[in-house]
């Protein structure tokens, strides 16, 4: 027994001893290295090393580690503006890996010329690539890309035309009549999606549009609908809006709330009405709206009697009182202090 | 009885030797891991992420009980988080000291009813607040409920469809949150959980107050050590679970969640001592009882700093509560033992828990008494007793040393010097610091034979005055 736990404990040291010392040694040289490449910068490429950076960005590695080895290889030419960067990019693009597609969407995005707009416009109508990574990087482009998007709202396939609509939201001066046509597309991702767009254009057509959608069947269209209805119809569509604080979606009262509170005090009269609903919800909701737009604040410090503020608290629940009663509390004795 | 005695040495040096064994190959699998992450890391364009309205909106929930100290460290770096959208919510969970007041003065809260969601049932909640100055931050007071409990008052007021569950004590990198979601931006309809890579310092505040590069290493070895004991924990075993599918820890001080995986899964659980460790075994559980496709993934990224005991008595206190979680849940998830109908989980995930965790703190005490024994009855010469010390002291270091090297290859958060010390500390390990953890699993596990199920939170350390 000695003698083989002995050999097993020489063994053991002999390999763990070096290795121990192999691995500190590749820590502080590995640091040191990387330091002096941060004081130095990045190293340009020679002929030679080009050439062979190449061959990688067009190879097809079977290795995970040659895929990597490949998107280095892609990301270094495309930074350094080689001119065979298009070719090297259209086929990553296409490559079928995510990964390397990944790096290409990147560097295309990074790039920003027209043609890497027009590569990343055509990836979003295949399906090949992440196309909230393509719509990611389209975005930040702003404002090169907009009148290429109008050709997708009128793509027969609904997901392109989902990204069209939700690419085309800050452009306010284009696709107005695309989107209000795709408020009554047979996909509801798209009814959302242009619903959405439009609450960035105020308008008559627009308004029209966003009020009409507040019925949609599909729950997450009501909820894009709501906060729509309230940016470009304003109060006109605050009782409409109101309704939808019993809505049976939890989502879609939280929209109907944060519309009602982007109108402010503007939203009252809608409220009002909505605090004797028989839907608990909605009675709890417009509490909570006529609190956050400052109305419970102000009536409970200057008129405290004032039978809308019992309404309110009565909607609200006692909770809403005290909280109410802590605010004011502080305001009043500032009042009375200055007062005095 | 000499006989007996070999047999008993043998099989202790059988279980280290396997189980070192084990964790070399799982070091490896780490290092490609880290290795391929890193690649990713490199490639991904974080500038687009933090300012894309299409990556997704997050709620950020800290569970907090008697964190007067550090609470307001923790919710700023928070708030800090570069990320396009995200919420702060805070739950008190009844704290006795003065958490709610150091909030209430830091962020300028007011209260406010906010009519949530009761998905969740927990302890009466008693106000809800809302910042001044911050627009996404919330503060939830409520009864004391334990921290499963907090978390699930914070997911009933989580707005989004991703919860970030941390800890009030740690302080969090300004892209610990774009890390984190990195992964299941790219793959949302598979990828339901992540954690990451977190650090351990005496004082968070004024380790993450450098830049990354010329941040300093604790210089106390006590701390230093529980360094160590992190990025081993983290690099060498969780990458090497998360590659092999069986990511069995989500940490509670970061952990992303699926919102409605939450909700399908009932929250987190009351039952046990700590939620993190039971609410990752339920959801590869669930899923895999149920044949979904998922995963939950660890990431080698440091996101933040987190508090340390300063002390033995807080670190024995600490660690036991974590031996006993791990007893609890491997104990309750016995189904999952070694079947293959939970596939990696099942197979080896679980049992490795069970052989290298839960098994531990006694192989280690039969390993203390039958080498001592040995030495005494004259077994072994001391001779050979020191050479085998020596070589399990150098076959830590080596796993240590690894660590460092995939964690410093990653990060590259610490000084040059830093490192080299905790290089020359690792073969110290054995030592100085093993036989304290060794104590504090035998207590964990004493306490979980007896149904012992309180927390003992332990006493937060004295805060510099620059936080």
């Amino acid at each position: 027994m000695h003698e083989l736990v002995f050999r097993v404990a020489v063994v053991v040291l002999a390999v763990s001893l070096p290795l121990w010392i192999l691995l500190s040694v590749a820590v502080l040289g590995g640091r040191a290295r990387y330091d002096r490449r941060q004081r130095i910068g990045p190293l340009k490429p020679n002929g030679r090393q080009v050439d062979r950076l190449l061959k990688r960005a067009l190879g097809r590695p079977r290795t995970e580690w040659g895929e990597w080895r490949r998107i280095s290889a892609i990301n270094r030419l495309a930074r350094m503006r080689h001119p065979a960067t298009p070719h090297i990019l259209y086929h990553a693009l296409w490559d079928g890996d995510p990964k390397v597609a990944g790096a290409a969407i990147r560097c295309l995005g990074a790039l920003g010329d027209l043609w890497a707009i027009e590569l990343l416009v055509a990836a979003l109508r295949g399906d090949r690539v992440s196309r909230s990574r393509v719509a990611a990087q389209l975005e930040r482009l702003y404002p090169e890309p907009g009148f290429l998007f109008l050709p997708l709202l009128r793509d027969p396939d609904p997901a392109v035309r989902f990204w069209g609509a939700t690419l085309i939201a800050p452009y306010e001066a284009l696709g107005e009549i695309d989107l209000v046509n795709l408020t009554r597309d047979e996909d509801p991702n798209v009814r959302a999606a242009a619903v959405e767009a439009l609450g960035h254009r105020p308008g008559e057509h627009a308004a029209e549009a966003t009020v009409a959608l507040l019925e949609d069947p599909a729950w997450f269209v009501r909820v894009h609908a709501a906060r729509a209805a309230g940016q470009v119809a304003g109060v006109d569509a605050a009782p409409a809006i109101a309704r939808m604080l019993g809505d049976e979606r939890w989502w879609v009262r939280t929209a109907a709330k944060d519309a009602l509170e982007g109108l402010g005090r503007a939203a009252v009269p809608a409220l009002v009405p909505v605090l004797s609903s028989p839907d608990g919800f909605a009675r709890n909701g417009a509490a909570e709206v006529l609190q956050d737009v400052g109305l419970v604040d102000h009536l409970a410090l200057e008129e405290p009697q004032s039978p809308l503020l019992a309404r309110i608290y009565e909607a609200g629940g006692p909770k809403l009182r005290e909280a109410a009663e802590e605010r004011t509390a502080r305001e009043r004795r500032i009042r009375e202090e200055k007062a005095a | 009885m000499t006989n007996l005695l070999a047999i008993l040495v043998g099989v202790c040096l059988g279980y280290l030797l396997l189980s070192n064994a084990v964790y070399v190959v799982l070091a490896l699998i780490g290092a490609v891991e880290n290795g391929v992450r890193r690649h990713e890391s490199e490639a991904e364009d974080y500038d687009t992420l933090a300012s894309s309205r299409f990556t997704i909106p997050v709620s950020v929930i800290v569970a907090a009980y008697n964190e007067a100290s550090a609470i307001v460290s923790t919710v700023t770096s928070l708030l800090d988080l570069d990320y396009p959208e995200h919420e702060v919510i805070v739950v008190n969970d009844g704290s006795s000291d003065e958490t709610l007041e150091r909030l209430a003065e830091a962020f300028e809260l007011e209260p406010f009813e906010l009519f949530a969601r009761r998905v969740f049932r927990t302890e009466e909640v008693r106000a809800v607040y809302r910042s001044e100055k911050h627009p996404n931050l919330f503060v939830v007071d409520k009864q004391n409920g334990g921290k499963a409990d907090a978390l699930n008052a914070g997911l009933n007021v989580a707005r989004y469809r991703y919860v970030c569950g941390v800890d009030a004590d740690t302080v969090f990198d300004r892209d610990a949150l774009l890390k984190g979601m990195r992964l299941v931006i790219q793959d949302p309809g598979r990828v339901i959980g992540v954690t990451s890579h977190l650090t351990i310092a005496e004082d968070p505040e004024r380790t993450m107050s450098a830049p990354k590069g010329k941040r300093r290493i604790d210089r106390r070895p006590f701390v230093a050590y529980q360094h160590l004991d992190y990025l081993r924990a983290f690099l060498n075993n969780r990458l090497a679970w998360s590659r092999l599918g069986f990511m069995l820890c989500s940490v509670g001080a970061f952990q992303i969640w699926r919102r409605d995986v939450l909700e399908e899964l009932g929250g987190y659980a009351r039952g046990f001592t700590c939620e993190d460790i039971e609410l990752t075994f339920r959801v590869h559980e669930h899923f895999l009882r149920e044949r979904r496709e998922y995963s939950v993934l660890c990431l080698p990224d440091n996101v933040g700093t987190t508090e340390g005991p300063d002390t033995v008595r807080k670190l024995v206190s600490q660690r036991e509560r974590w031996q006993r979680v791990i007893d609890e849940t491997v104990w309750h998830y016995r189904n999952m033992w070694f079947n293959p109908r939970f596939r990696s989980v099942g197979i080896v995930g679980v049992p490795f828990y069970l052989v290298t965790e839960v098994l531990a703190p006694a192989v280690e005490v039969l390993a203390v008494v039958s080498l001592g024994l040995s030495l005494v009855l004259g077994l072994f010469s001391p001779a050979t007793f020191a050479l085998m010390l020596a070589a399990i002291a150098f076959m830590n270091a080596s796993l240590t040393a690894c660590a460092i090297l995939l964690d410093d290859v990653q990060s590259r958060t610490y000084r040059t010097r830093d490192l080299a010390r905790l290089l020359l500390l690792a073969p110290l390990d054995l030592f100085l610091y093993r036989p304290i953890i060794f104590w504090a699993r035998l207590k964990g596990s004493w306490r979980f034979l007896r149904g012992d199920k309180e927390w003992h939170k332990f006493e937060r350390n004295v805060r510099s005055q620059a936080a």
